[in-house]
């Protein structure tokens, strides 16, 4: 091992056993999940990079959104990331969770996937080859190294700002079955939308 | 059944098929005089009925062995108030595609389900229902199928302002192409 690693190591040894361990909820979302079999299976094998996919939300700390979501498939992602334990990090996979992509004007599709859930990486493209993910993983160790893949602390900061903005798309989800509705849409300069 | 997989053109259409499709069209037009049928090309048949003649023509054309409605679509002819269903059936002995297509009233759209010849038209007629917000009698489950919490116009009527609608929901920023 390189002896420079170890003061960085001891100084977060949390940070350095989590990067080399993600597990990857399974979640199909959109056109782009066909390019995750082989990701994790033989042919690129995700687990060189420390990545395996899990079946429950609960015990995964890795959310892949592979491609367009729609508003029902939104429903679905809330709840699953709600349901995720700290820390956790989403990986936007593909050009329509950037900005909605070819569906920029569907009725049905959401455009912005950062006004609903925090993202702590992009991956554009249309679809993205397996190598991006590795990419992506790779980013993503540096960004965890460095204590910038924040996403659920910015969640939880910001969380009404998170809630009104799902409220207003999906005002019939059960986790707003008994809220106030008092929740303000005030965001943080660096959250807000262009205009 | 003929066996009819030889001779096949780039189509897939059986190029030396011994189904006609004049013979189809006289048939109908005799039993159903009030039809218009057309011919458009080999392998493909196009029926036109006023509304109350629909269930009638397919069970006609169910009859005559196109057991499979593939899909019911429906175009919005805006400017002349109305929406056109369109019924494909398949024949799976014939090779051919029959389409059945009639009109109703854009203004306050009925229409008679067909739950009763083909037991899977129930899925189309309620998503019909929920994108152009046609009424089927007689289909019992018209509730949303794939938009959870629609209010206003169906999104597939031509009146319906799609880039208002996804700015004012989804906050798409406006695009100039200069």
């Amino acid at each position: 091992m390189d002896r420079a690693q170890i003061p960085k190591i001891l100084k977060s040894p949390a940070n350095w056993g989590r990067k080399y361990s993600l597990w990857a909820v399974y979640f199909c979302t959109g056109c782009g999940i066909i390019e995750i079999p082989p990701v994790v299976t033989s042919r690129w094998d995700a687990e060189r990079f420390g990545v395996i996919p899990m079946a429950t939300p609960r015990q995964g700390n890795l959310f892949l959104i592979t491609g367009y979501v729609s508003l029902k498939t939104l429903g679905a992602i809330i709840r699953t990331y709600d349901q995720m334990l700290n820390p956790k990090y989403v990986v936007g996979f593909g050009s329509c969770p950037v900005n909605g992509g070819m569906y920029w004007d569907s009725y049905n599709t959401i455009k912005h996937l950062d006004q609903y859930v925090p993202v702590d990486g992009w991956i554009s493209g249309c679809m993205p080859r397996p190598e991006a993910i590795f990419i992506a993983v790779t980013h993503l160790w540096t960004l965890i190294d460095k204590g910038l893949a924040d996403g659920y602390k910015r969640y939880k900061d910001n969380y009404d700002f998170y809630c009104a903005n799902q409220r207003r798309v999906l005002p019939h989800l059960p986790k707003f079955a008994c809220g106030t509705g008092t929740e303000t849409a005030t965001a943080p300069a660096t959250l807000r939308m262009p205009t | 059944m003929r066996d009819r997989d030889g001779d096949r053109d780039r189509t897939g259409h059986v190029a030396d098929a011994d189904v006609n499709e004049e013979d189809l069209k006289q048939r109908i037009a005799d039993r159903m005089p009030q039809c218009g049928v057309t011919v458009p090309k080999p392998g493909r048949l196009i029926a036109t009925v006023p509304r109350d003649g629909l269930l009638s023509l397919l069970h006609l054309l169910k009859t005559d062995g196109f057991e499979h409605l593939s899909l019911i679509s429906c175009v919005d002819w805006i400017d002349e108030g109305e929406l056109e269903l369109v019924y494909h059936l398949w024949s799976q002995e014939k090779k051919v595609h029959a389409m059945a297509k009639t009109r109703v009233d854009r203004a306050s759209p009925r229409m008679l389900s067909v739950i009763l010849l083909f037991r899977h038209a129930q899925t189309y007629e309620r998503e019909l229902h929920e994108m152009f917000g046609i009424d089927f009698d007689g289909n019992p489950r018209q509730v949303p199928l794939l938009l959870d919490h629609w209010q206003g116009i169906p999104p597939m009527r031509k009146e319906f302002d799609l880039r208002r609608h996804a700015r004012e929901t989804f906050g798409v920023e406006e695009r100039t192409d200069d």
